[in-house]
């Protein structure tokens, strides 16, 4: 129907473009969210899953990454790649994270984790917008999936169905269902709307109805059950259905997000029913409300509307001067919210009010600070591209911030291999001086002296090689006795007879202690052997790190001046795409605000034409 | 113009808006997959810079349950030196709940003889203002010692129990 017709007036807010608002997503899981961890066997991988239960997917990404290279997470290796697969997937790195899962699926794992692994393949295909693919996959899940990803996955094949244009499949899916019930709402929602959107509006009116009405009290499900009702309510309405519209739209909370267009709707019905009188108590209701909202806009109208239908023509004109009025200050506002967009003033503005914790879908226009700017900023956050353009713009500012915090590490990296350089430097020279003050070599070749006299020592028996000092002077002097010219002479016999007494008692001494001395003069050249050693591993130990840090700080400033340009070159990218980005943004915004002002000042014309023929009423039966 | 017209109207004129930002949103993915890319190689050239296999010391926190305690910080001690005061975030200790690990110090420390000492402190059964210590000697030999703080519940007891683990 697009524009109905009453009675020569048209009200603007067609069921069409309630029911062409896109797809509702349920805040279903992240991927990979909820793992059953078990008992932790990797200190980092705990790390890991530290970041990620704060939803940090990018330290966690990092963080896993550098563990996996290091080896560090061996004992929760597939695990640890489900993981990494699902934060590629939860970070937009689709490619990778189909590598991974594909991986997965051709390594030999259990059933739970390859009922995963086809999954996450599956959303990887989903969000890809390869829908074939994705049910592909998600019929390819066994048993074993968890029921809160088993949800997730019966979920993402109807939506996937639907998208395809199989609805009947799709329906099964949600009939059959079992999982939490918001999911199935949501199922439930897009399938009936999309149902009407195709003139099936029994089947589709079943749907929502079954949301419209189903119970709880949280404030997603309160939003879900209002779009529903409203989304059903217009349906009715597009089909001439006043009757069953209405109680459809009185079901929309008065206070919710979507209770302006309920109460225009509601005033509608009754407005074709020619219950003129019962239709202004909504519109009028309306009338306070803001202006942003083109329900509110469509109400100026509608009011005068109903009051000339009631004979009213007096109040009619001037409820038609007011909306002229009303209509001109906005048009004012908004040309100083284009001008601000146009001139790079309002971006900013509207990047700092950006918050993205609040989601857009119940976006409520009554608590928004009521400054001319900030009417508008949250208005445009509410809008869906523009969601979009800002989710990436703080991802990209996110990207500026680590690369500005590592170009600023680097910097005091740099610095530190500086000072450790000049730490060297100053060391080096003395410490090689001091090692090379130590003749180590000329020590070694004693040894080498030693061991080969006491090797000759051994081989011949020499007992008077382990003489001490005091039985060497006396070895020799009792063999300069015997070497003496005079000592055969005669009269010495007793000399000579004490000589063999003293020599016979020494020989006698050192061969029975022979072995213990050969035992203990071995074991003196041990620990001397030892002590040198000893002696040269520090040496050594010493020279291969003179030699090694130079290398080692060398590789360390090799890697900092490589990774410096690569830094540089992407924060320019990035401040590049920083750049793009908000231009989208501020195009985007001017359209959004264009677009009002041209409703606007379409109603403008409307009212003019209106209240001119009421003058011309006026003037005709004057005369 | 009907606001189902100008929406309709919206989506015509965006369409090369949205073909611009499907590019843009490429480049967007390829320059976080290179952010990631170098973020990885720097955390090791970080780690191998700053705390070097030899003389890297890492103390974690991790928890169980927690039925009997609810942390609020933790202080460490290493050879009677402060090194570290971290107050937990509700977010932080929900983590550590569900598996996460907190690497509460990340240092170095010569080989040799160590004293490290923790102090916990939070709530207790019966929300109770709970502090406790725990503490642990330890040898440092070549290449990184990993220590765990490990708060568990002993149910026998009801009370919550603080452990230091040695990981090799």
């Amino acid at each position: 129907m697009g524009i109905t017709a009453i009675n020569g007036f048209r009200y603007a807010s067609c069921p069409a473009a309630i029911l062409a608002a896109g797809m509702l997503f349920a805040p279903v899981a992240q991927a990979g969210e909820k793992l059953a961890t078990g008992v932790i066997r990797d200190l980092e991988y705990g790390e890991v899953l530290f970041s990620f239960y704060q939803d940090d997917y990018f330290s966690a990404l990092s963080k896993l990454l550098v563990a996996r290279d290091a080896g560090r997470v061996s004992h929760h290796e597939t695990e640890a790649e489900l993981l990494l697969g699902g934060l590629y997937l939860s970070y937009g790195q689709h490619e990778r994270a189909q590598e991974i899962f594909d991986r997965l699926l051709t390594d030999p794992v259990d059933s739970a984790i390859q009922d995963r692994a086809w999954f996450y393949l599956g959303k990887v295909q989903y969000q890809r917008g390869r829908f074939a693919d994705a049910d592909a996959a998600f019929r390819k899940v066994g048993n074993d999936l968890p029921q809160y990803l088993d949800a997730e996955r019966r979920l993402l094949m109807s939506q996937g169905l639907m998208a395809r244009g199989m609805f009947a499949p799709a329906a099964a899916i949600l009939e059959s269902w079992q999982g939490p019930d918001e999911l199935l709402a949501y199922g439930r929602y897009n399938l009936g709307v999309a149902l009407v959107r195709m003139n099936r509006l029994e089947e589709g009116a079943r749907l929502l109805d079954k949301v419209g009405r189903m119970s709880g009290d949280t404030e997603e499900i309160r939003a879900l059950r209002d779009k529903a009702n409203l989304a059903l309510g217009y349906a009715y309405l597009q089909e001439e259905l006043e009757g069953q519209a209405k109680p459809v739209l009185q079901r929309v909370s008065l206070h919710g997000p979507f209770s302006n267009k309920a109460l225009l709707g509601v005033g509608w019905v009754d407005a074709i029913q020619q219950n003129y009188r019962q239709a202004l108590v909504p519109w009028m209701e309306l009338k306070s409300r803001d202006l942003l909202d083109s329900a509110v806009q469509e109400s100026l109208l509608a009011i005068p509307y109903a009051m000339g239908r009631l004979e009213a023509h007096g109040s009619a004109a001037q409820n038609y001067l007011t909306a002229l009025d009303v209509f001109d200050t906005e048009i004012g506002r908004l040309d100083t919210a284009i001008e601000s967009a146009r001139s790079g003033t309002m971006i900013p503005a509207l990047l700092e009010a950006d918050n993205p914790q609040i989601a857009r879908w119940y976006w409520q226009l009554e608590r928004v600070p009521d400054t001319a700017q900030a009417r508008y900023l949250y208005h445009l956050i509410a809008n869906h591209e523009l969601q979009d353009g800002l989710r990436n713009y703080r991802d990209l500012m996110a990207l500026q911030q680590h690369l500005d915090r590592w170009a600023e590490k680097l910097e005091a990296f740099d610095d530190m291999v500086a000072t450790r350089w000049l730490a060297y430097r100053q060391r080096a020279l003395p410490t090689s001086t001091q090692i090379d003050a130590v003749d180590l070599d000329r020590y070694l070749a004693r040894r080498d002296r030693l061991a080969g006299e006491l090797e000759a020592i051994e081989r011949s028996r020499d007992i008077a090689g382990l003489a001490n000092a005091r039985e060497r002077t006396l070895w020799q002097q009792l063999q300069a006795l015997e070497d003496h010219p005079a000592w055969q002479a005669d009269g010495l016999d007793d000399a000579r007879q004490t000589w063999r007494v003293l020599k016979g008692f020494l020989s006698w001494k050192l061969d029975r202690e022979y072995k213990y001395r050969m035992w203990q003069q071995k074991r003196s050249l041990d620990g001397l052997n030892e002590a040198l050693a000893q002696a040269v591993r520090r040496r050594d130990s010493v020279d291969v790190r003179l030699d090694s840090v130079p290398r080692e700080l060398e590789a360390f400033s090799d890697r900092i001046a490589a990774v410096l340009p690569r830094i540089e070159r992407m924060r320019a990218e990035v401040a590049a795409a920083l750049m793009r980005q908000q231009n989208g943004i501020q195009v985007l915004a001017v359209r959004e605000l264009e677009a009002q002002k041209e409703r606007l000042a379409t109603y403008r014309i409307q009212a003019r034409f209106a209240l001119a023929t009421i003058y011309d009423r006026a003037t005709a039966s004057t005369d | 113009m009907t606001a189902g017209l100008g929406i309709l109207l919206l989506c015509a004129a965006g369409a090369g808006i949205a073909e611009q930002a499907e590019s843009l949103d490429g480049q967007v993915q390829n320059l976080k997959s290179e952010v990631l890319d170098l973020n990885r190689e720097l955390f090791m050239l970080e780690e191998e810079l700053l705390f070097p296999a030899n003389t890297q010391v890492s103390v974690f926190v991790s928890m169980d349950i927690g039925e009997y305690f609810a942390l609020d910080s933790v202080q460490l001690k290493l050879d009677g030196k402060p090194v570290s005061n971290y107050l937990y975030t509700d977010r932080e200790v929900e983590a550590m709940y569900r598996g996460g690990v907190h690497r509460l110090y990340l240092g170095n420390l010569k080989t040799g003889s160590h004293q490290l000492v923790a102090i916990f402190t939070g709530k207790g059964p019966h929300g109770r203002d709970y502090r406790r210590g725990a503490t642990l000697d330890f040898e440092k030999s070549i290449g990184t010692k990993f220590v765990e703080l490990q708060i568990s519940d002993r149910q026998i007891k009801q009370q919550p129990e603080f452990l230091v683990r040695e990981w090799e």
